[in-house]
């Protein structure tokens, strides 16, 4: 490993999820250190039951249907993105481990044409979602409301998603590779097979992982962090 | 403006600071999903109406002084100083703003835009800015309840006209509007004049209830004006009443924020926890002909007739059900408005517009959606359980020469009750 690589695609991973996880934790702890008012702040019809507030959460959060109503437009596009985020980050699981039971039940070659497809298809859906967020930015009254941020965050995940479909769609390394370099992570002890060290996609790789890391780095001290805060809003919306 | 004052501003933040305001300080995306949500927006246009703008004017002021995003990196977050121009926002926004909730109800996360208006409008009054003419209503409120027996004689002179005007409708000389009287179950809580105590005696008095008129009014302009303590101290003036004549409830007039901080807002304000109950003049009525204790005509008004759903009522309250029950008691042709319930419009009205003449264009103009709301309907007969509602269905029925009659719901039973 070269030591731009190791720093980058080594170094700069460990940092980017301590900061991810101790970040978020301190975000949530800053959150309940802070005397709850006790005005229940509930809207009408609310659910009666615990189970029903519980049900109501997961609804509103996971799919916020009242969004439809005003801007189906949006709805689509932020619930594929929300989708898709989820479909990434389950695909990636495959570089940790292989999904045996789809593997067995469809063999090297259809796990990959499978991998292809439903990789391939998410990543796609992701970078026009994020394009249509963009693009929406720039009109009025989005964009008077706009703060840098919103746009840089916007950017920085499609950059992401480029950057991974470019691998995914044009790269020459398969899924055993970046797994010898993920587990090489898991050991702490950094270090690029043969085939990524050597390959020209090498370097979309690390850039891909460096705009990860920034990404999870930012998470916690970004409104990114609507991710967790959701859950609390959307109870709040129930409270009795 | 100098430093020190713009610390003490933007100070009133960390005081006001709870973990709900934080919650909604820190998720917003700024998706704006809300502000089709909002009448005021969707009318005008103008994106100091948004509210997700709304509450970022504060986030800005919060991001500036109490993060360390807004002192590391304050150009990726946009942190703002208190200046005159901030707050000359901030005053156009937050007092144009009904508090309907409406935007609560659209948002992904569920924000409550009227947490950050009531922190505006405390960082307002510090500032010196806030609203001139409710703090005046709400300062004479408080002087009232201050010195109750300067009023008493005035009030009891007051109710005699209206007493006879009872004694005859409900064709009994002895029939009476009692003021404190101990041990009465309940207390009915009015407004300043006497249209709402003459209806609401009809029904009392054919319901054989065992009531008390409030010598205070229902409206808390406190509220309207965001400062805290003289909102409790409004409301605190019935509570002290309610205690010394030892009912069983208070029972609030048709008047949708008057509900809501007596209901929703007082206990958690005042912390202390109330020993009766608090009620909703329409809850008792629906009640009452359920039981049979009002029986009503059943020669049913035959125009066209529709509902607006209150936002202090309906989204705020839960009170759907008990107007619609009533109306269908009463009239024969109700049409529902689209949309109603806790999708419906706020009628532009509320949030103690209707007592801020420089606001009068505006909320006419944010109307025009109620407007053709009701327009759709064909209906000739609007009702609306809350003051604030009809005075302004009122001033656009005249403005958009609209031809309907505006009224309660306690005035339609009050009409429709056989003697």
């Amino acid at each position: 490993m070269d030591w731009f690589s190791y720093l980058v695609a080594g170094i700069l991973v460990y940092v980017a999820v301590a900061v991810f996880l101790f970040g978020t934790a301190f975000r949530i702890y800053q959150w309940f250190r802070v005397t709850r008012s006790s005005v229940k702040l509930g809207l009408f019809p609310r659910p009666k039951s615990t189970l029903g507030r519980g049900f109501k959460l997961v609804k509103d959060s996971f799919f916020y249907p009242q969004v439809r109503e005003v801007d189906a437009a949006m709805w689509i596009f932020v619930l594929l993105l929300h989708l898709g985020g989820i479909g990434a980050f389950v695909g990636h699981l495959r570089l940790f481990n292989e999904f045996t039971l789809i593997a067995n039940a469809l063999g090297d070659e259809g796990m990959a044409q499978f991998a292809m497809w439903t990789g391939g298809t998410v990543g796609i859906v992701l970078m026009v979602s994020v394009t249509y967020l963009i693009l929406r930015r720039f009109k009025s009254p989005y964009k008077d409301l706009a703060i840098p941020e919103d746009y840089l965050l916007l950017i920085l995940v499609l950059v992401i998603l480029l950057l991974g479909n470019h691998l995914r769609f044009f790269g020459d390394i398969h899924v055993a590779e970046y797994r010898e370099y993920i587990h090489s992570l898991l050991a702490f002890s950094p270090a690029f097979p043969e085939a990524i060290a050597e390959s020209s996609t090498k370097w979309v790789l690390v850039s891909h992982v460096l705009t990860a890391n920034l990404l999870f780095i930012y998470f916690p001290f970004s409104k990114l962090i609507h991710a967790v805060g959701t859950f609390a809003g959307n109870l709040i919306r129930s409270e009795v | 403006m100098d430093e020190k004052a713009q610390k003490t501003i933007a100070g009133v933040l960390d005081k006001r600071m709870n973990r709900q305001l934080l919650y909604y300080l820190d998720i917003c995306t700024r998706c704006s999903i809300c502000k089709d949500a909002c009448h005021q927006y969707v009318t005008t246009g103008d994106v100091l109406y948004l509210p997700a703008y709304r509450a970022e004017i504060i986030r800005r002021v919060y991001k500036k002084y109490f993060t360390r995003s807004g002192k590391f990196y304050p150009a990726l977050s946009e942190g703002s100083e208190v200046d005159e121009k901030l707050l000359d926002e901030l005053y156009k926004t937050t007092y144009a703003c009904t508090g309907c909730r409406r935007c609560m109800y659209y948002c992904p996360f569920s924000i409550d835009t009227t947490w950050f208006m009531a922190v505006a409008k405390a960082m307002l009054i510090t500032a010196g800015r806030g609203s001139q003419i409710l703090a005046e209503l709400a300062g004479a409120a408080v002087i009232k309840g201050e010195s109750i027996d300067l009023f008493k004689d005035i009030i009891i002179e007051m109710l005699k006209d209206t007493e006879k005007e009872l004694q005859e409708r409900v064709g009994n000389p002895k029939a009476n509007i009692p003021i404190d009287k101990k041990g009465a179950d309940l207390l009915y809580v009015a407004l300043a004049g006497t249209h709402t105590i003459l209806p609401a005696a009809v029904i009392f008095h054919q319901a054989k209830a065992n009531w008390t008129l409030s010598m205070f009014e229902a409206a808390n302009y406190g509220y309207f004006l965001g400062d805290v303590k003289q909102a409790v101290a409004i409301a605190k003036r019935i509570i002290d009443e309610a205690r010394s004549l030892e009912v069983k409830e208070i029972v609030i007039t048709e008047c949708g924020h008057a509900y809501r901080v007596m209901q929703f807002l007082y206990e958690a304000w005042a912390k202390e926890k109330l020993p009766f109950k608090i009620r909703g003049i329409v809850e008792l009525m629906a009640e009452y002909i359920k039981q049979g204790k009002i029986n009503l005509t059943q020669d049913k008004i035959k125009e066209p007739l529709t509902y607006h759903d209150p936002c202090q009522v309906g989204r705020n309250a839960g009170f759907y059900e008990e107007p619609r029950y009533i109306i269908n008691q009463v009239a024969a042709d109700f049409r529902e408005m689209t949309p109603n319930r806790e999708k419906n419009w706020c009628c532009g009205g509320g949030g103690g517009l209707v007592a801020q003449p420089d606001l009068d264009d505006f909320r006419i103009k944010t109307g025009e959606i109620k407007v053709e709301q009701i327009k759709k309907t064909g209906a000739r007969i609007v009702v609306s359980p809350c003051e604030n509602c009809r005075l302004q269905l009122d001033s656009l029925n005249e403005k958009y020469n609209m031809g309907i009659q505006i009224t309660s719901i306690m005035d339609l039973v009050a009409n429709a009750i056989t003697i």
